[in-house]
């Protein structure tokens, strides 16, 4: 009779211990055996308690790293919402256009030349052109490392918009390197009037604004002769 | 993605993923430190850059981005820097067509490949049908 009241402790205890192990399971990380009675099976039931707890510690500290986590991710997400929104910000302000003289313009391009930004590059030149009825303007590339075909296409393509608005488009500050790459790239741009430096295109303007000056001057007095007969 | 054979004595320098319109701006940047580092002179280091810059933009517009693997090592005695470029993309039908001048099936104009392969010592190029591109340069130093 005694053995088998042994056997149906033995039993319970078990069954205690499979009940606090799914308890733990489940997610209640506070349970534990906490067993009173000192036998042979209790060394067994501490050794599960301190398991418990390596385990509970582990869960807090994978918590807290979690949290952690989450906290940077949604301090990187505001950074680059911010980055974004300066990206945009820097695109509006790197295309300058400036009128540096009677009838000329100009438009340093400096960085690389994407689409979306050649597209807002376009536009300022563009609309600067019709309100100040400048005839020239120059493009000067001296800040762009990389000209390839898109590239050049888009420089193409703004040249002739501005063409198509009455006015002469010059590149300058082409380097040796972009020449020659453009050269066996086979891009054709005997179409554009280009200069080497932004010196040599502010020139080129000076003597373009001096003959158009002459024409006027010339059809003036033709006017007047005409009216003193 | 479609593979070129390689050699055992080239070494890695550099691995790269293309995404976006930026990463071309970076990877390119990448390629002309690259250069710069096996002593190729200014012009050198501005036609591999550009010769790059093609094929990565013709990864972003048609294959959806791709991988970038920069190599370095002896080829026919020569060292070589080596640049392989490779995407996933629906593969181009006619090579011959698209390497000939002023051909483009985009908006581009047409001198992409054909003006890559000039600036560089060595071009090689493989495509298939819906599994993708692949294109290795070349650059003596």
């Amino acid at each position: 009779m005694k053995e088998d009241y042994k056997i149906e402790r033995v039993k319970e205890r078990i069954n205690y211990i499979e009940d606090v192990l799914a308890s733990v399971a489940a997610g209640d990380i506070d349970a534990r055996i906490n067993s009173e009675v000192e036998d042979d099976l209790s060394g067994i039931e501490a050794a599960i308690d301190l398991l418990i707890d390596d385990l509970t510690d582990e869960l807090k500290q994978r918590k807290k790293m979690q949290k952690e986590v989450e906290e940077k991710l949604a301090k990187i997400q505001e950074q680059q919402k911010t980055i974004f929104q300066q990206q945009s910000d820097l695109l509006e302000l790197s295309s300058p256009v400036s009128k540096v003289w009677d009838n000329v313009l100009i438009l340093p391009v400096i960085g690389t030349l994407d689409s979306q930004r050649t597209q807002i590059m376009m536009e300022n030149l563009l609309e600067k052109i019709v309100e100040t009825g400048c005839t020239i303007s120059i493009l000067d590339i001296t800040g762009v490392p990389t000209v390839d075909t898109q590239v050049a296409n888009h420089l193409l393509k703004t040249v002739t918009a501005a063409r198509l608005l009455g006015t002469e488009c010059i590149i300058s500050g082409i380097s040796p390197a972009i020449a020659q790459t453009i050269v066996h790239l086979g891009i054709d741009l005997s179409s554009i009037n280009t200069k080497a430096t932004l010196q040599d295109a502010m020139i080129y303007a000076m003597k373009q604004n001096q003959l158009s000056e002459n024409v006027k001057l010339h059809s003036l007095f033709a006017d007047s002769d005409e009216n003193e007969e | 993605m479609l593979q070129l054979t390689t050699d055992s004595n080239w070494t890695e320098l550099g691995k790269y993923i293309i995404k976006t319109e930026h990463d071309i701006v970076q990877v390119r940047q990448l390629i002309r430190v690259h250069a710069k580092e096996m002593n190729m002179g200014i012009i050198d280091q501005t036609r591999v850059t550009t010769a790059v810059s093609e094929l990565l933009r013709n990864m972003y517009n048609y294959g959806g981005g791709g991988e970038v693997l920069v190599e370095t090592g002896v080829v026919d005695d020569k060292n070589a820097l080596i640049i392989t470029c490779a995407d996933e993309g629906s593969g181009i039908e006619d090579l011959d067509l698209a390497m000939s001048d002023g051909y483009t099936s985009g908006m581009g104009m047409g001198y992409g490949l054909p003006g890559a392969k000039r600036l560089v010592d060595r071009f090689e190029i493989k495509s298939e049908k819906n599994i993708g591109t692949t294109v290795r340069v070349m650059k003596w130093r």
